[in-house]
């Protein structure tokens, strides 16, 4: 390797061998050499300061088609992880990284000859397994094949900076190739290939173009179909793209290699089954898409300071440049990468097994470094929290110089992490999704307070927001070793943090139905849960588990006025017998321990907001809390290393506090008002309002318009199997408050409906009579009941 | 002193000129076949004679055949109701196969090509016989099958294979090439799936770690000396020595499609983005040579008479051919 730290020699040769590669030249400690000018943005998340204003309009579409949720009338699925591209790339601004909840799994079969392919899940996904199906071919969590024998996960990876990184030559990597480390300085440095030309994205460097490595994802974790981007289009790209077709004329290998990288995408379109037209994203969106990506700029490093320049000496000492490379020469100018772009041995405690290209299990990517202080946690799998950690866990080659940092006075690791944090990002870092010091919004609005606070409320209200927010790692006690999130916000951020959640952190409830016809919930409870701290484990279902259900994350708006409703209220709307009168809608209460009412939850399985949260933390998060009198949900113990209780009870009491304060959903205003009235009457008369009770009273005789009677019935069809729960069968289900509905789609306990409409004709049992007035009415009628579900 | 260095440097040449030495090695060159501008995509080629090759391709939905007589190249009249062809093999001038998408499945009897009816509508992707009588056919899975394609023809039926499920540990889903000699038959596909036909059934060959990608054709001048090229993303090529594969993945070379061989040491490989070399199976020697074009090469035929043909183009969007000829200077 050439290290500028080692170039510590006379260059008199050079003037008789100005021809010729030569040592570097001499420089102080710490002193990486200026860098490329006009290439930062401000903050993570601008685009290129050079791009035009053509370009910068395309930024602004492309960001769109990253945040834009894909329904499956738009051909989402019919296998997916995720409903769009910033759920995994949105910290700390869409094109980022994300915390340990978006961590896909990764997974291979070693074949008895020693060969590695991809496993499979729900058909060819390139190893990636998918969580979520909507479809006939497999159940709602798919299966992971028995002969899938490798299993990693994989955090996001950053975006910032592509666009430099697809420019540069693939001469410029290859030439601080070692391959057999032949200098002996135990660093060795393999190029990736991609297609014959030198791969650059992903942990593996398995990728060379920015098409390839957008589209793949696109099919894999959204399961969206696309076609490959026309001539005409990748030569518009911020980075040409192009490959002008050549026949007949001599065509130099090398040339092109460095021409022609960015055109190594697939060439093919991807298709699949979901009955939704492919391509289902059009090649105009993709390259809004693309363009985003390699438009996203890097962070303008800071100026140092006294403690980053010893950091940065640290950094040399260390010779953490041997792989982290500070400067990388593209066409603008050297760009400070910190990384070689090369992989490398990283040891059997890092290993995954993973061969990606001509990578190994064992190999990784040089991570760049710019904006690393705001896109943790680190390393491929997201196991290390914090920079120490992760510099820590280096193994393999990198082993040395791990050892080395583990020996550095405390001040000299603090400095260098200052000098890390120092490469931008710092003032954007924030430990959940919220900005830096975001406001409280306003009264009644989303996210905001449901009436005035007092400054020690609204204290309050922010540190109960914070730790809803922020995440948890695996050494808070998160996940044991299962979970479905690392943090509350991780499953509550539609529209605005305490809200609902995308199909994609859907909750798996599982099951087994017997010989018998009878439920039988599985030894591990109901709950299938999306991520695990067990390294190589794939989070596969008990054998016998044969029921799958889909689960939406309900939005928390105005849960503290559900929680004040007088019990007497319900009670009074509930027929279980359906004789109050016979018309075929009866509405159980849902019982819980303690003879409490349940009214939270699609079963109506929690009494309080206070025990929700204690079910959350524990049944979600995988955190354990103190026994409380007079609660009964929550996990007091687990089998992890973290001493319990993991979350204290006052910390619980803080995050219900906060919720037991969101307002509820403000009402919308109706673009015809007349017809929205209308709709409200439509509402009554077909019978939505029997069971979709418009208000219910507080104790305090506040009227509260959930839009419930927080009652059970039976709304699904006769044949359907589903999840047990509390003292809800089958088949029954809360009746789901609408307030709010307009911004919480999909819909339905299952998400299967992407319209209200689909959701009414999605009701059958009790509902069914109601569906098929609504089915009968007059469109306009309908419209205009639809109308006023959409002022909710 | 120039002047003195380049009189120092030709005298020398001039002594090298006039020593013995081994003949050199004989220069490729390669040069367009023909006028492909209004061509669609080309994937195979093949000849009875070096006055006799075959070159077959298309679009969606329409095949294409291109002849050589060897005075010049026309192009022949491709049945209606063909596909996109995709391979070519015959067993005399007039009695030639050619396979392709859909299930096509095409026959030039001297005089005319026509459809045979295959039996299936699965894309086919590699045709080859001992004889007219013992044809094999592979191909994608058919639809909502899992395993791929094989087809045997006696010259009269088209008799389907199923693959044993434990005959195909890479749960490969299409097989795209078969090709034999003296006996020995092998078939290569998906996800480096290597299988040979015993006698009685098809055995999977397994052909190492580095089997890890496609492998897209195959090709060899003994029972103990082929070579199956692919790697859709990344080079692979592997050998048969007569008792077990080796493959080797070479780094730095896009994916190969194509191989034809002439000497058991010496194949000409080509692959993605128009890359033509030779490889040398003995050493693992891959080199370059210079290609005139950066579409895919996808077939490679040796006519045994100093000239190899290779073909390709682009397989999507705007189709769009190439034809090639090498010869030794």
């Amino acid at each position: 390797m050439h290290r500028a730290s080692r170039a510590r020699a006379a260059v008199l040769a050079l003037t008789l061998l100005a021809a010729c590669p030569g040592p570097e030249p001499e420089r102080a400690l710490g002193d990486f050499g200026p860098m490329a000018e006009g290439i930062y943005g401000d903050a993570l998340g601008d685009p290129l300061p050079y791009a035009t204003a053509e370009q910068r309009a395309t930024f602004e579409r492309g960001h769109a088609v990253a945040l834009r949720r894909f329904a499956r009338r738009d051909g989402l699925g019919p296998a997916f992880n995720v409903t769009f591209c910033a759920a995994c790339h949105e910290r700390p601004v869409t094109g980022g990284s994300s915390g340990l909840y978006r961590n896909f799994f990764l997974s291979g079969v070693e074949t008895a000859d020693g060969a590695f392919i991809p496993g499979f899940s729900a058909g060819d996904a390139g190893g990636v397994i998918r969580l979520y199906y909507y479809g006939d071919d497999y159940p709602a969590r798919p299966p992971v094949p028995a002969e899938t024998n490798v299993v990693t996960q994989r955090n996001a990876i950053p975006f910032f900076g592509v666009g430099l990184v697809a420019e540069l030559d693939g001469a410029e990597i290859e030439r601080r190739a070692d391959p057999d480390d032949a200098d002996g300085d135990g660093i060795s440095g393999r190029v990736n290939y991609d297609r014959g030309f030198v791969g650059r994205f992903g942990r593996k460097a398995q990728t060379v173009s920015i098409e390839g490595f957008i589209r793949g994802p696109l099919f894999n974790h959204l399961g969206v179909t696309t076609d490959p981007l026309s001539e005409d289009q990748r030569a518009a790209l911020p980075v040409d793209s192009s490959t002008p077709l050549v026949r007949g004329a001599l065509l130099e290998h090398g040339r092109l290699l460095s021409r022609f990288a960015q055109a190594a995408a697939p060439d093919g379109p991807t298709l699949d089954d979901d009955g939704v037209a492919d391509p289902e994203l059009s090649t105009a969106e993709l390259f809004d898409l693309v363009s985003f990506a390699m438009l996203l700029a890097p962070p303008r490093p800071e100026p140092r300071t006294a403690l980053s320049q010893r950091g940065a000496e640290v950094f040399d000492q260390l010779d953490c440049d041997a792989c982290h490379t500070p400067r990388v020469d593209g066409p603008r100018g050297p760009l400070p990468l910190f990384s070689d772009l090369l992989v490398h041995d990283m040891g059997p405690a890092l290993a995954d097994g993973i061969r990606m290209k001509d990578a190994d299990g064992a190999e990784f990517r040089t991570q760049p470094l710019w904006g690393i202080a705001a896109v943790g946690p680190y390393l491929h799998d997201g196991r290390a929290l914090t920079l120490a950690e992760a510099i820590a866990m280096h193994g393999g080659e990198a082993q040395p110089h791990a050892d080395a940092f583990q020996a550095l006075s405390a001040d000299d690791a603090a400095a260098l992490e200052d000098f890390l944090v120092s490469l931008g990002g710092r003032a954007q870092a924030t430990p959940g999704l919220l900005p830096p010091g975001a406001p409280i919004p306003a009264v009644g609005a989303y996210g905001g307070p449901r009436r005035a606070l007092t400054p020690a409320e609204e204290a309050r209200f922010l540190a109960g927001r914070a730790l809803f927010d922020a995440d948890q790692g695996p050494e808070d006690g998160v996940g044991a070793p299962r979970m479905n999130g690392d943090s509350c916000r991780a499953c509550h951020f539609d529209p605005v943090i305490g809200g609902s959640g995308p199909r994609g952190v859907n909750v798996v409830r599982h099951g087994i139905l017997n010989a018998d016809g009878r439920f039988v919930a599985p030894a591990v409870g109901t709950i299938l849960h999306r991520e695990t701290i067990l390294r190589g484990d794939a989070n596969r279902p008990q054998a016998e588990a044969n029921i799958f259900e889909l689960r939406q994350t309900p939005a928390l708006f105005g849960l503290g006025l559900i929680d004040e409703i007088d019990e007497d209220a319900i009670l009074a709307n509930a027929d279980p017998d359906d004789t109050r009168p016979p018309d075929g809608i009866s509405g159980r209460v849902s019982w819980t321990d303690g003879g409490r009412i349940g009214r939270f939850g699609w079963k109506a399985q929690v009494p309080t907001v206070d025990e929700f949260t204690r079910d959350a933390v524990g049944a979600e998060l995988g955190m354990t809390l103190p026994a409380v009198a007079g609660m009964t949900f929550g996990v007091l113990h687990d089998n992890d290393d973290v001493p319990d209780p993991e979350l204290s009870a006052e910390d619980a009491q803080l995050i219900s506090d906060y919720v037991r304060l969101l307002a509820p959903p403000p009402r919308q205003p109706a673009s015809d008002p007349d017809a929205a009235a209308r709709g409200e009457e439509v509402f009554a008369e077909v019978g939505c309002a029997s069971c979709h009770v418009p208000t219910l009273p507080t104790v305090g005789g506040e009227d509260v318009a959930l839009f419930s009677d927080l009652l059970l019935h039976e709304i699904l069809p006769a044949d359907a199997v589903g999840i047990e729960d509390t003292s809800a069968n089958m088949r029954e289900l809360r009746t789901a408050p609408l307030w709010g509905i307009a911004k919480t789609a999909p819909y339905l306990h299952d998400g299967s409906a992407d319209t209200l409409e689909d959701a009414i004709a999605g009701h059958d049992g009790e509902a069914a009579a109601v569906r098929d007035a609504f089915d009968a009415l007059p469109t306009a009628d309908r419209a205009a009941l639809l109308l006023f579900l959409g002022t909710l | 002193m120039i002047a003195t260095r380049v009189t120092l440097l030709a005298a020398g040449l001039a002594l090298l000129g006039a020593c013995p030495g081994p003949d050199p090695a004989p220069t490729p060159h390669w040069a367009e076949a023909f006028d492909t501008t209004a061509t669609g995509a080309l994937s195979g080629v093949w000849g009875a004679a070096p006055d006799d090759v075959w070159i077959v391709g298309g679009r969606p939905g329409v095949a294409e055949i291109h002849h050589y007589d060897g005075a010049a190249w026309s192009e022949v009249a491709a049945p209606s109701d063909a596909d996109l062809l995709v391979w070519v093999y015959g067993f005399a001038s007039d009695d030639v196969l050619a396979v392709g998408v859909a299930g096509t499945v095409a026959h030039w009897d001297g005089a005319t090509w026509t459809t045979l009816d295959s039996g299936t509508d699965a894309d086919l992707w590699g045709v080859f016989g001992f004889g007219p009588d013992d044809v094999w056919i592979v191909g994608a899975a058919p639809a909502g099958d899992t395993v791929p394609t094989l087809l045997h023809y006696d010259g009269e039926t088209f008799s389907p294979y199923a693959l044993d499920p434990a005959q195909n540990s890479r749960s490969a889903t299409s097989l795209f090439k078969v090709w034999g000699i003296d006996g020995t038959l092998f078939a290569v596909g998906q996800r480096g799936l290597v299988i040979r036909w015993d006698g009685q059934g098809w055995v999977e060959t397994p052909a190492g770690a580095k089997a890890d990608q496609d492998f897209v054709s195959l090709w060899g001048t003994a029972a103990d000396h082929i070579v199956a090229v692919g790697g859709r993303n990344n080079a692979r090529l592997a050998t048969w020595d007569g008792t077990g594969w080796t493959t080797i993945a070479p780094t730095g070379i896009g994916g190969l499609n194509a191989v034809t061989m002439s000497a058991p040491d010496a194949a000409v490989v080509g692959g993605i983005y128009g890359w033509v070399g030779t490889f040398a199976p003995e050493s693992g020697a891959l080199e370059r040579e210079d290609s005139l074009t950066n579409l895919d090469i996808h077939a490679l035929w040796d006519d045994g008479a100093g000239r190899v043909y290779a073909v390709g183009g682009r397989f999507v969007g705007t189709f769009g051919g190439v034809a090639l000829v090498r010869t030794l200077d």
